[in-house]
């Protein structure tokens, strides 16, 4: 009972961990993801062309491969390219608030990229009639998008979106992989420390709570907008 | 002295012009009714006007006033009040979905007067509501304030439509085939919401396959095919006495295609 009460509260302490990654990640990525599709959606080729590059790149390498990236390249570049400099970043002494940090700009960068798709996906849906009845009513493009466009996009793509949000948390468990004490980690240890392999289990009942209390919500706000048809 | 002058006016879709010269004038308070067989350039025409395509060449004069001229070379610019000075009702209605009938009709105004002035005060809240209530009882749908477009039928939704052009009172009232998204027994209550906006301060045209429609309730018609003028009088000119052969020929049937 006291190894179970010990347990829970590890395994607590790597889920707080867990959900910071995922709310801070959804904080910077939704609107940096909206940024993002503005930027493959547009005219100009010098904003759209690297854009592309760059959304099929994060979406086209592993996530656990861009956390290395960003953990690693910047010690890296201090040994290897400017060791004169030497700013004293190298990855072994860094600090759990590095790693955490490495961790979410990976995951930040590497979701934005998926949710630009799914903004673009659903601002390409909109008839082009919405614009154009909020054009001859005199209303600027801004306004267009913001008090036209943006709740119908909205609506379209909560499907999408809490699949990718769903996926999300889970995905969380890959920051393990640079030593960030989330839930998987603080699992593992009680496997490769004590040979318990129950845990992890307990680990994945915590998951599978957080994902139905999302699908919930996402139900509730599916259902909020069910009043219009888009 | 005509109110709405368009001076040659031309559009280009890539090498295909659409529209090769079109020239009419407009009094105050006339009705103009366009017809001629699909593809011959009357929507393009009727986007032109409100600005939604760049015509190419050709100007655009509303009293003495030319809100825009195109001479092929630089990128003619459009004011906002050239903008508002007409208005669009478009085939497929255009609704927006997430707002009820009442802030369908209040949006444009709302966001208007709040750029005005940065914040709208309760004042003119009240007025602009007072104004969407006048306008939906003149579509009939003075019921429907609070419903949402999905809940309407389409005669309904075109209804508010029109009344939702109308709030920002546009000197010139465009319809863009306004029946011909409807059922059959639905066209009736729009045609009789239309022709009841026959006012000697609103000038409208109105492109449309209802003949009887436009025969009724037109001052002018202009037959349009190819993307030239071919006939343009009175009804009656037009209806019993057309002169081109073309303008025989669609009006003899040539035109069953909706
Ligand atoms: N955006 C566009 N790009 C290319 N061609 C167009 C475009 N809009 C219209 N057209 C062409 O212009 C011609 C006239 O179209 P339209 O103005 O819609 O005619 P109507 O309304 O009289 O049926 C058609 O041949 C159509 O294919
Ligand atoms: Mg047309």
């Amino acid at each position: 009972m006291e190894l179970f009460l010990e347990v829970c509260s590890k395994l607590a302490n790597g889920f707080i961990t867990s959900f910071l990654l995922f709310a801070l990640t959804l904080i910077f990525a939704l609107p940096l993801g909206l940024l993002m599709s503005f930027c493959t959606m547009s005219k100009k080729p010098y904003l759209r062309v690297p854009m592309k590059l760059i959304v099929w790149v994060l979406r086209g390498t592993p996530l656990m491969l861009q956390i290395f990236a960003i953990f690693y390249l910047p010690g890296l570049l201090d040994l290897f390219i400017w060791p004169q400099i030497n700013t004293g970043w190298l990855w072994l002494d860094t600090t759990f608030t590095t790693r955490f940090i490495a961790a979410l700009v990976a995951f930040v960068i590497n979701y934005a990229a998926y949710f630009s798709e799914i903004y673009r996906g659903g601002i390409e849906s909109i008839s082009k009639g919405q614009y154009e009845a909020g054009q001859v009513l005199g209303l600027t493009k801004r306004q267009v998008f913001f008090k036209i466009v943006l709740l119908q996009v909205v609506k379209r793509i909560i499907p999408p979106m809490s699949n990718e949000i769903i996926t999300l948390i889970k995905d969380t468990s890959l920051a393990n992989t640079i030593a960030v004490y989330e839930l998987i980690y603080q699992a593992k240890e009680f496997m490769t420390v004590e040979g318990l392999i129950w845990p992890l289990f307990l680990a994945g009942g915590f998951y599978l709570l957080f994902v139905g209390l999302l699908t919930i919500i996402f139900g509730k706000i599916e259902k909020k907008l069910d009043y219009f048809k888009a | 002295m005509s109110f709405l002058e368009v001076k040659n006016l031309r559009k280009r879709f890539g090498d295909i012009e659409v529209l090769k010269g079109i020239d009419f004038s407009l009094k105050k308070g006339e009705v103009l009714s366009i017809i001629g067989s699909s593809g011959g350039g009357k929507t393009t025409l009727l986007r032109c006007l409100n600005f939604l395509e760049t015509a190419n060449e050709g100007e655009i004069i509303i009293g003495d006033k030319t809100v825009f001229c195109a001479n092929g070379t630089e990128k003619p610019t459009v004011s906002l009040e050239a903008q508002l000075s007409f208005g669009l009702v478009f085939q497929q209605f255009n609704l927006f979905p997430q707002y009820s009938v009442i802030d369908n009709l209040m949006l444009a105004p709302k966001l208007r007067a709040k750029s005005q002035k940065g914040k709208i005060d309760q004042k003119t809240l009240d007025a602009i509501r007072e104004q969407a209530e006048q306008l939906l009882a003149t579509v009939g749908l003075t019921e429907k304030a609070n419903a949402y477009p999905c809940q309407l039928s389409g005669g309904q939704q075109q209804r508010v439509a029109i009344a939702r052009a109308l709030m920002l009172s546009p000197d010139i009232l465009c319809f863009d085939e306004p029946t011909s998204a409807l059922d059959p027994e639905l066209t009736g209550e729009v045609l009789r919401v239309i022709k009841s906006l026959k006012d000697s301060e609103r000038t409208m045209i109105i492109v449309t396959h209802e003949m009887e429609f436009a025969r009724n309730v037109s001052d002018r018609v202009i037959f349009i095919a190819d993307g030239l003028i071919e006939e343009e009088g009175t009804p009656e000119e037009i209806f019993l006495h057309p002169k081109k052969e073309k303008t025989k020929l669609f009006l003899s049937g040539g035109h069953s295609e909706i």
